[in-house]
């Protein structure tokens, strides 16, 4: 892979500008415009809506299940207006090549954490932009496998989702054409899927070790099918592999959101409010909600709306249907179940990480280029329910300092192995966790600036899921050792935030049903990660665009229905 | 001769299998009687014509493969001789082009030979190369490892230099022959062949940049036609409108090669930073000496359509 420092040369998008432009203190998109973010200074015509008439559908959150909800209701011909509570990015002009000042596009407002397990919140997990999470995430677009979707019949744990394989992987097939997925030619696992949209990106050094180590073990690898383009798209330039993903992609060769739904959106007709905060979701009379409080430049206000969408990840979602309690939903809005907020899932990210003689500069191109997805579909060997995939990886200079002096190294040690940056080489796994009820979303008596109660996130391994984790971190010692990498530690993460407003057939036993409808109100929905029963093990949010597609197209299935 | 040609008529899928054996042996054939001399310099004149196909065919490789040798930093030392041999090939062919004798050349003769057999070792060297790469001949590698077709262009640009030396060692006096078979079948047959390798190669790459603008299906689409067609003229020399049918498509063809440039240059003008980022984006964007090959090749096909114009009367 050829040297190429050609992102271009951002500014921060803080200080040095005057305040009227800080896209962190005045909103962007308004007096019917909204950026181009493929244009510097550019802007598209956006309609708006008055907050005083219902619009058809506000939705809360833009990320990978408000965003592109968005954009297919809009295309449906539904009138929308998206609330977002972070700011409209330009990337080429805001994104700078620098870890810590790219933290602006994390949600790091304040949350409690505890159980056995607490999580590590932020970075890793949440992202506050227009786009969401996807900003900054790191492009894997897998599907699940099959038997997933039945999980409890056809594998025998967990619970099964209340939409069929089949009908999911259709929706997987629209996604990654709306991405433009680059993919390989030939997918090793699972049934048959038609050709990906873009062709695989070349594999960097650092997938090339892993690749190494699963032919070592005689087990298939692929190159990652990645949400950023292999060639030009549009006014999306081919990725430069300069490595920067996780802190926001200052090309637009990314297909994060931001570059895809959200403009599309923009051009059917739905309004994307940026910096405005939803407070509070307001049951009307009839038993349905009548629109949303938010928070948008210095007070509150309120957009009344015939449906209204809760799509803020699954933390935020579950606070916020917390925070609605009212009379007539004492425990949270929509909550007779009492699962709101309950059976939040991650994912494990147990690593193992050590050295290679060569020079791998490991923070070249997307951090995950190679994987196998051996132990997703392959069911003997296991002594744990669910499965793992081991990817390779490439942390940015800050993250691995962190991970190093997380395990104790520091001063001059730190130097030292720093020095060796460009000799790293690891594997790290998205693996499976198990719903269990007391792993849940709760309101802490903290308040956050908008004097709204923070949200306490409790999280505990179950002993399914340390197994797993045992397995995956020997696992991935092998094909190490296989690959020749030395010096080998282990390293613990989750990723991914999944569960809290799951999904199902029984309104005893979920708090939506297949549609994202909740079973309690008719005209509120839930469309993000919330909805998921069993996490799966390969990253969310290619699952989450699906079920956003479809939801998209019930709904407009119901409309001409008139079950609205 | 009308025997021979009725015991050789009907083979077109031979003319094919011509190009290798041309480029590694070139033997000397029965000479037929002397020929006027309208006709000789009608010869010589198709002689430049390949030189001139040979230089393009040269200098597309020089480019080529010192763009991607570089950007590959030079790694491996043997990445310096594709360089060498194309630059001594287009000096040689340039030298043809402006040589007024009609006779062959031994120092060109040698470069030639010395290009072909590098293009040969050169492809060599790049399969193993995806062949040591972890998949092994996955498409990943063949789109990513060392590009499989391009070392060919070099043994092309030889093929067809050393072609036009044979047409110019018999032009003076006799009808030309190459490895005992009229030239311009052979010549056709080598054109024909280089035109579908050079379409194929296209393929791969454009497959790799998953066919984004449909332009792309253009040089997957044109030239084999043109080096069907031109197989046919071959396999038809008697009759003329195989032959104006194929001029066509390999003038098309020709001009292909130049509007490829254009469209690459208009690809590099699409990654990040465009042309003010040439530095790179020469590097990372579709490769600009790429597409003149079809320019060297259609060269040579329109060359070899004159001597079968010839051979035909002789039919
Ligand atoms: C570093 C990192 C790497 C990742 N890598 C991958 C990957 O490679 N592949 C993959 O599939 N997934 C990845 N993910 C996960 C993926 O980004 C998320 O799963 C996905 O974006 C979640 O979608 P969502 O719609 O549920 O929520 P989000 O995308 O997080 O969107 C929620 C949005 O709602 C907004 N919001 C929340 N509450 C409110 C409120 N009250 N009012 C207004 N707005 C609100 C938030 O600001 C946010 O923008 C990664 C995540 C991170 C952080
Ligand atoms: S996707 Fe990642 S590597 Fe590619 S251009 Fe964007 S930030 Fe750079």
């Amino acid at each position: 892979m050829s040297a190429s420092d050609n992102h271009s040369g951002a500014s921060p998008g803080g200080p040095d500008r005057p305040a009227g432009e800080d896209p962190l203190v005045t909103p962007r998109a308004r007096q019917g415009r909204a950026p181009d973010v493929f244009r510097p200074g550019a802007w598209l015509p956006m309609r708006e809506y008055p907050e005083d008439e219902p619009v058809d559908f506000a939705i809360i959150g833009t990320g990978a299940g408000g965003s592109t909800l968005a954009c297919r209701l809009a295309e449906h011909g539904f009138g929308v207006v998206a609330l977002e509570a972070g700011p409209f990015w330009r990337p080429l002009e805001d994104f700078a090549s620098d870890e810590l000042e790219q933290s602006k596009l994390y949600w790091l407002d304040e949350r409690i954490t505890d159980g056995e397990d607490p999580i590590e919140m932020g970075r890793n997990n949440s992202g506050r932009s227009v786009g969401g999470s996807m900003v900054h995430f790191a492009m894997v677009s897998l599907r699940f496998r099959p038997e997933w979707f039945s999980a409890r019949s056809s594998l025998g744990y967990g619970v099964d989702w209340p939409i069929p394989w089949q009908e999911m992987w259709r929706y997987y097939a629209e996604v990654e054409e709306a991405l433009k997925i680059a993919g390989p030619v030939r997918y090793p696992w699972g049934p048959p899927r038609g050709r990906y949209p873009y062709r695989a990106h070349e594999v960097n050094a650092a997938g090339l070790v892993l690749a190494r180590g699963c032919e070592a073990l005689g087990i298939p690898w692929a190159p990652v099918p990645l949400a950023t383009v292999s060639a030009p798209r549009g006014q999306s330039p081919p990725c430069v592999y300069r490595g920067f993903c996780i802190i926001g992609c200052s090309t637009n060769a990314k297909q994060s959101p931001l570059v895809t739904w959200i403009p599309r959106a923009i051009r059917a007709g739905a309004e994307i409010r940026d910096l405005a905060m939803a407070g509070r979701v307001e049951l009307g009379p009839r038993g349905r909600v009548s629109g949303v409080h938010y928070h948008r430049e210095g007070r509150w206000r309120f957009q009344r709306a015939r449906n209204v969408v809760v799509a803020g990840y699954a933390v935020e979602t579950p606070r916020l249907l917390l925070n609605s309690a009212c009379p007539a939903f004492p425990d949270g809005l929509a909550n007779r179940s009492g699962l709101v907020g309950k059976n939040l899932m991650v994912h494990s990210g147990h690593g193992v990480f050590g050295r290679v003689e060569e020079e791998v500069r490991w923070y070249k191109g997307p951090p995950s280029l190679a994987l196998t997805e051996h132990w997703n579909y392959t069911d003997t060997g296991k002594d744990f329910d669910g499965g793992y995939v081991p990817m390779s990886q490439g942390p940015l200079p800050v993250e691995w300092a962190n991970v190093l002096t997380a395990r104790g190294i520091w001063g001059e040690d730190l130097r030292q192995r720093m020095t060796d940056y460009i000799h790293g080489a690891g594997a790290k796994i998205v693996g499976e966790v198990m719903p269990q009820e007391r792993n849940r979303v709760t309101l802490d008596a903290e308040q956050d600036r908008f004097g709204l109660p923070v949200a306490r996130v409790t999280f505990s391994y179950c002993d399914n899921d340390r197994r797993l984790i045992r397995h995956a971190l020997r696992f991935q010692r092998q094909l190490l050792e296989g690959a020749g990498v030395t010096g080998l530690f282990d390293v613990e993460d989750t990723a991914h935030l999944m569960g809290t407003c799951r999904m199902g057939t029984d309104p005893v036993r979920s708090v939506t049903d297949a549609d994202g409808r909740c079973w309690d109100i008719p005209n509120l929905w839930v469309c993000d990660g919330s909805l998921f029963p069993t996490s799966g093990a390969v990253n969310p949010s290619l699952t989450i665009q699906a079920l956003a597609c479809r939801a998209a197209d019930r709904i407009r299935t119901l409309a001409r229905r008139g079950e609205l | 001769m009308r025997m021979l040609e009725a015991r050789r008529g009907g083979r077109t899928g031979h003319l094919l299998d011509l190009a290798l054996p041309l480029a590694g042996a070139v033997l000397a054939a029965p000479r037929p009687p002397p020929r006027t001399g309208r006709e000789a310099r009608r010869t010589d004149r198709v002689a430049r014509h390949l030189h001139g196909g040979a230089a393009i065919l040269a200098l597309a490789v020089l480019a080529d493969s010192g763009l991607e040798h570089y950007r590959a930093m030079f790694f491996n030392r043997a990445m310096y001789v594709p360089l060498a041999a194309s630059s001594l090939t287009l000096a040689a062919s340039l030298h043809g082009l402006l040589d007024e004798r009609p006779l062959p050349h031994a120092a060109r003769d040698a470069v030639y030979g010395l290009a072909a057999a590098t293009g040969l070792v050169g492809n060599g060297f790049h399969l193993w190369n995806i062949g040591k790469r972890p998949g092994g001949f996955s498409w990943l590698n063949l789109f990513y490892g060392a590009p499989v077709g391009a070392p060919m262009a070099l043994l092309l640009a030889g093929a067809v230099g050393l072609a036009a030396e044979r047409v110019r060692e018999d032009a003076a006096a006799r009808r030309p022959r190459i490895l005992g078979q009229p030239a311009g079948r052979l010549l056709a047959g080598l054109a024909a062949t280089g035109l579908a390798g050079t379409s194929a190669e296209a393929a791969l790459f454009h497959f790799r940049g998953a066919y984004h603008d449909p332009f792309m299906f253009v040089p997957v689409a044109l030239p084999p036609v043109a080096a069907a067609l031109l197989a046919r003229a071959a396999a038809e020399p008697g009759r003329r409108r195989p032959r104006r049918l194929a001029r066509w498509w390999l003038r098309l063809t020709a001009l292909l090669g130049f509007a490829g440039v254009g469209f690459h240059a208009f690809g590099i003008h699409r990654n990040m930073g465009g042309w003010r980022n040439w530095s790179q984006n020469i590097l990372n964007g579709p490769p600009l000496p790429a597409p003149p090959s079809f320019t060297g090749l259609a060269l040579a096909g329109l060359a070899a359509l004159r001597l079968l114009e010839e051979e035909g009367r002789d039919g």
